[in-house]
């Protein structure tokens, strides 16, 4: 670590430091970035130093789905178009947004913040599980959708989640199978078993 | 097939080394410490995308570097193979297949099929259950890279249950239950491939035993899964796996560990209906896991339909002249074998026919 502080005047060693902690920045990005912002106008650096506080300041957790909003209610739940009586649960809000990519989905979500992993402390208190039973015991709740990854520990999640929700309304979890476009003699048998198993029936 | 070319890039000690293989037999020579068995770690990774002697790919990269590169062509029926592996200190790998980098590395596995024989094979009969469990599981890696997926998440679940099992308040119950859900599934077919797998090897060892033996001994290969049952259909075992469990629950809250599933399996190896291990003499241990390797080889070439390579680590040298013979005589020339050894003189003489010899030393190959 010795050469940066000599290679690059100090608070350009402090910026490259700053970017080269974001997530798949690695040295040679980072210094790239760096040299590229210091290229720009003094406004154009200001709006993103001030795009970064505001984003931090304003965005928090949708009080009734914990997805990332600036409201205290976001669009997605105080939407009046949408199902209020579906909720998919998702482990992040990242799920929230690839799903709603898709425009397939009209209904509302709930964002867990996790998945269980007891190696790394995370049990289901550490969730956001009791705010999803209450949503869900209330009356009208038609279906939850388990939407999570069939991770060792997405698969405890979804079958901790399904036992607590099943006393209240229809529990489905999203199907697994083989990707768009892909051939079926070179998924693997992990994918084919969940394929098989998630099969229906023809023209449903 | 065959293995035809070994290239590699910052790799242990080699800085850059190509080697060609062109005989059946390639013996690598040189003192200890000079690179021989970095060689067969390098053929080992492109088989298995493990190796033996470290879990870590820092242990791998040259201390001059931080990027390893490994590439093998390899000739099989259907035509050429080149299979690519990049290393990094960091831990990251990128596996290639004909110049194609391949998002999983399931994809990689099989392409390049081997039997390893060391000095370490030796304690394979003598040595402690956990040997033989990960001779099996480098064996079955092999013959259906699958279980590789498979092992992987067992042992992500039993990392998982242990650190419940620790949890200060302890487990809470319901997450218990769904744990032992997983752990009963995925290590239910972890003991079915295990059960499989030594069902069809069992009877080629002993057929090798009794011939090395001369119709003297016979040689059991047992199958002991710790949860009791191996065979059967996969509901049965579930249903034994979990009952065991639920034995063993109040031991497993006090020890807050797993001490039920295939990661307590054992293998057990019996000579004429005595325990090898406890009873053997060493002679007829030798011969034991000479069959037991002859075995593997036939095995692999039964299911991939091609010959495995075989590596013998300094190996030969700890064999006398009568079970070198015998071992190159039941190998018959069928496979490609690399062999390392400090000295010619340590084997027998017919081990040189139709052998290419070469010579490291510090880091470098050079012909013999």
């Amino acid at each position: 670590m010795e050469p940066k502080t000599t290679i690059y005047t100090r608070p350009l060693a402090r910026l490259i430091e700053q970017l080269q902690r974001l997530p798949g920045i690695g040295p040679k990005s980072a210094q790239r970035l760096a040299l590229h912002l210091l290229k720009q106008s003094e406004e154009d650096v200001q709006a993103l130093a001030q795009a970064l506080i505001d984003a931090k300041h304003q965005v928090g957790y949708c009080s009734v789905c914990f997805h990332l909003s600036a409201e205290p209610v976001c669009e997605i739940c105080s939407a009046p178009s949408r199902d209020q009586y579906t909720i998919c649960v998702v482990a992040d809000s990242r799920d929230v947004i690839a799903l709603e990519k898709t425009r397939e989905y009209r209904g509302q979500y709930h964002v867990l913040g996790g998945l269980i992993s007891p190696m790394d402390g995370i049990g289901p208190e550490q969730l956001a599980l009791k705010p999803l039973v209450q949503r869900v015991s209330q009356p009208g709740v038609k279906e939850v959708i388990l939407a999570i990854s069939p991770s060792v520990e997405g698969e405890t999640t979804t079958l901790y989640v399904g036992h607590l929700l099943q006393p209240f309304t229809r529990v489905t979890r999203i199907a697994f199978g083989l990707p768009m476009g892909g051939d079926l003699e070179y998924a693997d048998e992990v994918t084919l078993a969940r394929a098989l198993e998630g099969r229906r029936e023809l023209g449903a | 097939m065959f293995l035809r070319t070994l290239h590699l890039q910052q790799f242990r000690n080699y800085a850059q080394q190509t080697v060609d293989f062109c005989a059946p037999k390639t013996i690598l020579l040189g003192e200890n410490a000079q690179g021989k068995t970095n060689i067969l770690e390098a053929v080992e990774l492109m088989a298995t995308l493990g190796s033996h002697r470290t879990t870590r790919d820092r242990e791998l990269v040259n201390t001059a570097a931080t990027l390893a590169h490994v590439e093998a062509q390899v000739q099989r029926e259907n035509g050429p193979l080149e299979l690519g592996l990049v290393l990094r200190s960091n831990g990251r790998r990128t596996v290639s297949l004909n110049r194609e980098v391949l998002r999983r590395h399931l994809d990689f596995l099989g392409s390049l099929n081997l039997v390893q024989f060391s000095s370490l094979d030796l304690e394979l009969v003598r040595g402690g259950p956990e040997r033989r469990r990960s001779w099996l599981d480098r064996l079955l890696t092999q013959l259906e890279p699958l279980y590789a997926h498979i092992l992987g998440e067992y042992s992500r679940v039993l990392r998982q249950r242990n650190a419940l099992l620790r949890s200060p308040n302890g487990p809470d119950p319901l997450q218990l239950a769904i744990w032992n859900e997983q752990l009963a599934a995925l290590g239910t077919r972890v003991i079915r491939r295990r059960q499989r797998a030594l069902d069809r090897l069992a009877p080629l060892a002993n057929t090798w035993h009794q011939q090395l033996s001369f119709g003297q001994e016979s040689l059991r290969v047992v199958y002991a899964p710790n949860t009791g049952l191996g065979l059967g259909e996969a509901a049965e075992i579930e249903a034994a796996f979990q009952s065991r469990l639920q034995e063993r629950s109040s031991a497993e809250l006090y020890q807050g560990t797993t001490l039920v599933g295939p990661h307590r399996d054992e293998v057990e190896l019996i000579l004429n209906q005595t325990s090898a291990r406890q009873y053997g003499s060493q002679g007829q241990q030798r011969t034991a896991v000479i069959a037991i390797k002859l075995a593997e080889l036939q095995l692999i070439a039964q299911v991939v339909g091609e010959t495995p390579l075989l590596l013998l680590d300094d190996v030969l040298a700890e064999l006398d002249v009568r079970r070198q013979q015998q071992l190159l005589e039941s190998l018959g020339g069928s496979y490609q074998t690399l062999i390392t050894s400090t000295h010619l003189g340590a084997f027998a003489q017919e081990w040189l026919t139709c052998a290419q010899v070469l010579i490291v030393k510090a880091g470098q190959i050079v012909p013999g």
